[in-house]
């Protein structure tokens, strides 16, 4: 059942290019995902099996995926959406395989395959940006993850060359060389951080989210990022499991607060809002890394979530604005809350969200992290300020897009309907956070 | 261990090669010998096992003599000149490369785990990473980068086959499928590239900045 969990998503191919049975099936394949899912969390199979860490984060992705997938339909035109929903399913299969790998090679064979299969998303119809931003993204995502093979070797060499099954190297990892496991875990952050777009590897990660079609950015920003992030957190547990926990840490602080700052400054220079959006993402990995080496993995981990629904929101309402209105910079939209409410309000209100303001999750998510930075002002002082260095960065665009000078915007068939939904699913956890299911996904994270 | 000394000094040697030449069919054919060795080397330490020996056989198969036809095949296609337009001089080239096998050597120690079942091929490894860094930074033909980045590729292999016997066969295919999966789509990107911006010159790719 696993096997099929996995390959589920080439079931789309049966729609060869047919558009409405295209967009139908890769609707239900998510869809048979979220119901399926759940009944096989415990079930092993060959390399694979579905633990609770990777069952939030498979739901998470079929849940965006379909969002996604429907808002599509609308949005590219007929001849061309079949692009997307074939690049879609490869994507979708990567990352169903990379969250039910139960082995540290096949995790890594389908973080290398969801690179792959994103580049197709990126490229899409090609022309002169596309191609440079793809062929950036191609090059430095291998490079990177390259180096994190190396990690992957070192850490079975360590162990003996006996295994790559996680459960194993989990218990045999204690009594490894701690200064190799060292060196492989530098390695595998860079690897992985290259990929979760930490700073200053991030230097993909504006092109390919500014110049990939608007669905194909909100898949990126918002379930891409955190296949790479979830080989992280697998990782980080190993370390915590050897006892070199702090040594994981310093350098998680220290990756997660560069990225949070550089992050933040980058959103000031920005004119157009996707390459922002992109920044946006680069400070929120940032903030999840840096919670992650605070040692509260529940935080990551609920920081990724709110994080994939506001920007996964942000990004359709972007892909909205840019269909409707052919401008790419922010200065060039203007007054969508009063002229465009339909499509103004939920995408100013993702701005908000991702700004880091009340009643929404990430809120929750950054005051529980400052009350366990605080503890030592080297970590507290500067995680404050790039807090508000990036909301500020956001102001601006936030004011201009929702209330400056601007036209209405002509309307075409787009699903807006569907932004309410992903608001309303935003608000939510923002409203009432489930900090007990996070910590129970702590526990099975860092516990044998 | 003199037969795999000089095996792992071949590697080197091609991998040096392939930095200063300055014409894409000998790197290609450099990149054909250097799996060559390789996998002569995964044959020396399988000791007689044979799942190890069918997996050497098909790496050979794909990165001897699939990966190099398909390169060949695409050079031929595009209709561009066969010679590597670099920012460095073949002295710099070869000086830079110098200076990192040197550091190579000097940190591969770090990198040589007790278990380690070869361990003078590691900083060797370690060296054809960085002279695969060094062709992807230092050319500026799309084809070259592709040619840097399988260098660095088998860079991690030779660790791979250093540092343990391998790694788990279904493993080491699912990495092998990746690297093809990555040339093939390289491929239709250069030709694309070459379709709409009539070069292949990635220097030269300047629209996205900030």
């Amino acid at each position: 059942m696993l096997y099929l969990l996995v390959f589920l998503p080439l079931m789309v191919f049966l729609a060869r290019r047919e558009t409405t049975l295209l967009v139908q099936l890769s609707v239900l394949v998510p869809f048979l995902g979220l119901l399926l899912a759940p009944f096989l969390l415990g079930t092993a199979a060959g390399p694979f099996r579905l633990d609770g860490v990777g069952l939030f984060y498979l739901l998470l992705t079929d849940l965006i995926y379909g969002l996604v997938a429907l808002f599509a339909r609308g949005y590219f035109p007929r001849e061309e959406a079949w692009r997307f929903y074939w690049a879609g399913a490869f994507f979708l299969v990567s990352a169903h395989g990379a969250y039910l790998a139960h082995n540290l090679g096949v995790l890594w064979i389908f973080v290398e395959g969801s690179t792959l299969a994103s580049a197709l998303l990126v490229y899409h119809k090609g022309g002169a940006r596309a191609l440079e931003a793809t062929w950036k993204y191609l090059m430095l995502g291998s490079v990177g993850i390259a180096m994190g093979l190396i990690g992957v070797i070192l850490v079975y060499a360590l162990v003996g060359g006996a295994t790559l099954d996680w459960g194993e190297v989990r218990s045999l990892v204690g009594e490894a060389n701690p200064e190799g496991l060292k060196v492989a875990f530098a390695l595998l952050l860079v690897g992985f951080g290259t990929k979760v777009g930490l700073f200053p590897l991030q230097a993909w990660l504006p092109d390919a989210h500014a110049e990939a079609p608007g669905p194909a950015s909100a898949l990126l920003s918002g379930t891409l990022l955190n296949v790479a992030f979830y080989a992280l957190l697998r990782y980080t547990a190993l370390m915590q499991a050897a006892g070199l926990f702090p040594f994981a840490s310093g350098l998680l602080l220290a990756f997660g607060l560069l990225s949070l700052v550089f992050g933040a400054l980058f959103l000031f220079g920005q004119r157009e809002y996707k390459r922002l959006l992109a920044y946006s993402s680069m400070e929120h990995m940032g903030l999840a890394v840096f919670a992650l080496g605070l040692g509260l993995p529940w935080l990551a981990l609920f920081h990724t979530l709110a994080h994939s629904l506001s920007k996964t929101l942000a990004f359709l309402g972007a892909s909205g604005i840019l269909a409707l209105s052919h401008a790419k910079e922010v200065g060039r939209v203007g007054g969508l809350v009063l002229h465009t409410p339909a499509l103004g309000v939920p995408f100013i209100l993702s701005l908000v969200a991702l700004g880091g303001l009340p009643p929404f999750p990430l809120f929750f998510a950054e005051f529980k992290a400052v009350e366990v930075a605080m503890k030592s002002p080297w970590l507290g002082v500067p995680y404050l300020v790039g807090l508000g260095l990036a909301f500020a960065g956001l102001l601006y665009p936030m004011a201009q897009m929702g209330f400056g000078q601007g036209k209405p915007l002509g309307g075409r068939g787009l699903d807006l309907w569907l932004l309410w939904v992903l608001l309303l699913l935003l608000l939510l956890p923002g409203v009432s956070p489930p900090v007990e299911v996070f910590k129970a996904l702590e526990v099975v994270l860092w516990k044998p | 261990m003199a037969l795999l000394n000089t095996l792992v000094l071949a590697i080197l040697a091609t991998g040096f090669l392939m930095v200063s030449r300055r014409s894409l069919d000998a790197i290609i054919r450099l990149y054909a010998l250097q799996n060559i060795l390789l996998a002569l080397v995964s044959f020396a330490l399988a000791g007689g096992e044979v799942h190890f020996i069918v997996a050497g056989l098909a790496l050979f198969a794909v990165k001897g003599v699939l990966i190099p036809w398909y390169l060949f095949w695409l050079i031929d296609r595009l209709e561009v000149s066969h010679e590597v337009e670099g920012y460095l001089s073949v002295s710099l080239s070869l000086l830079l490369a110098g200076l990192l096998t040197a550091l190579a050597f000097r940190v591969g120690k770090v990198f040589v785990l007790p278990e380690a079942s070869l361990p003078q091929g590691v900083p060797v490894a370690l060296a054809l990473v960085l002279l695969g860094i060094l062709s992807m930074v230092s050319r500026k033909k799309a084809i070259s980068q592709v040619l840097g980045f399988l260098a660095l590729e088998n860079g991690v292999f030779l660790m791979a086959l250093s540092e343990s016997h391998g790694l788990p066969l279904f493993v080491e295919l699912g990495v092998a499928l990746d690297a093809f999966a990555a040339v093939f789509l390289a491929g239709i990107l250069i030709f694309r590239i070459k379709g709409e911006m009539g070069h292949v010159d990635t220097a030269r790719m300047r629209s996205l900045r900030g």
